[in-house]
């Protein structure tokens, strides 16, 4: 299967290909007011708002580096009730795919309730990549608000 | 900005900074000894994530706004252009053929005739040190040039053609150039272009200067075929 690999700080995480429809650059993003940090905004996509979710702002707590190798990441997922629909993920340093199998992973021994995204893990000569299990990251109770605007859209 | 050192391995930091595919590598003195089983830099994760680490420069200027535009903007269709054509005239008729059917496209030069054969086969051609059979295509459609009207060739190009397993040359008048487009861009033959022409036409291209007719190769070829068992036969 292949996987596209991005990084959170200084760790790399992995993100199942298939889910993703589109890599696109940095754009101009439009805020929303009152939004909680981690929701960057919605940006114009092919004619279609899509709101963005900045991944570094979510789990690290500080907004993702703006630079070239910066991305956004269009996947294709369920948030709440609504139906599947594109969300547009910020990570950094998204330049790489990467191939492996589902029996490579192992399982990580550690759960964590505020994270419940974060998936088994897969060594590589670098060290380890932990996968992130897009369902469960857009089922949080934290995007909860993602889904209200979803139904207003 | 706080990328750098964080982001990257000693590694590969070491080699960005001292640019070893240009001491050890293939541009230096060839020492590396990863070169052994990379056979070029450009094969090693070295040089890759060295590449890959230009990306962590800051946004250049209109970058996001270019982007933004880009992305705003309906997906380009996958299958746009995927139809590529070679575009050719005989006289005053524009005509085209797959550009998969073309060997290659040659200059003028001297025709022996062969006596008793008439209809299209106009001769044999040196192409490369092989004697191919020259066809005229302007005979089969029904075209009024020079090439039909004796056994002499235009000052134009000759086409060789790959058919089946056999090659001929066609004299043309002139070549325009391999053009590509999306194939919802045909339109049917329109009935008033002549009888034989309209036979071996498939579709004609509308383009900005003239209408293109895009002729079927398949049915060519079967007179290709036929016109070399008559030119061929003992």
């Amino acid at each position: 299967m292949l996987f596209l690999v991005f990084q959170l700080g200084k760790d790399r995480f992995l993100i199942e290909a298939r889910r993703v429809a589109e890599v696109v650059p940095l754009v101009e993003i439009k805020s929303l007011p009152q939004a909680p940090p981690w929701l960057a905004g919605l940006f114009d996509y092919r004619g279609m708002p899509v709101p963005i979710i900045d991944l570094s702002a979510l789990a690290l707590g500080r907004p993702a580096r703006r630079c070239l190798s910066t991305r956004i990441l269009l996947v294709h997922g369920q948030i709440g009730d609504g139906g599947a629909r594109l969300v547009g993920l910020i990570a950094e340093q998204a330049t790489q795919t990467l191939r492996c199998d589902h029996a490579q992973f192992l399982d990580s021994g550690v759960s964590n309730d505020v994270a419940p995204y974060l998936g088994p893990v897969l060594r590589d000569a670098d060290g380890l990549l932990q996968r992130i299990e897009l369902d469960r990251l857009l089922s949080q109770p934290i995007l909860a608000p993602l889904g209200a605007l979803q139904a207003a859209a | 900005m706080q990328s750098g050192a964080e982001l990257h391995g000693d590694a590969i930091a070491a080699a960005v900074v001292g640019r070893c595919w240009n001491r050890i590598g293939v541009h230096g003195d060839g020492s590396c000894e990863l070169l052994e089983q990379h056979i070029h830099c450009r094969n090693c994760a070295v040089f890759s994530a060295a590449a890959a680490s230009l990306l962590n420069r800051e946004l250049p200027p209109g970058h996001l706004a270019e982007w933004t535009r880009v992305v705003a903007d309906a997906k380009p269709s996958a299958v746009q252009k995927s139809c590529s054509v070679v575009i050719f005239r005989i006289g005053a008729e524009w005509l085209a053929l797959p550009t998969a059917v073309f060997e290659e496209i040659v200059g003028p030069r001297p025709l022996h005739t062969l006596p008793h054969r008439g209809g299209a086969v106009m001769g044999v051609v040196n192409v490369r040190g092989e004697l191919l059979v020259c066809l005229s295509l302007g005979y089969l459609l029904g075209i009024n040039n020079s090439a039909a009207d004796g056994p002499r060739l235009p000052n134009g190009r000759l086409l060789v053609l790959a058919c089946d397993r056999n090659r001929v040359v066609c004299p043309v008048d002139e070549v325009h150039g391999v053009h590509r487009f999306d194939p919802s861009q045909l339109q049917e033959a329109p009935a008033s272009s002549s009888r034989s022409a309209a036979a071996y036409t498939r579709a004609v291209l509308r383009l900005p200067q003239h209408a293109v007719g895009v002729l079927d190769e398949q049915l060519l070829f079967q007179f290709f075929n036929r016109s070399l068992a008559s030119a061929t036969a003992t």
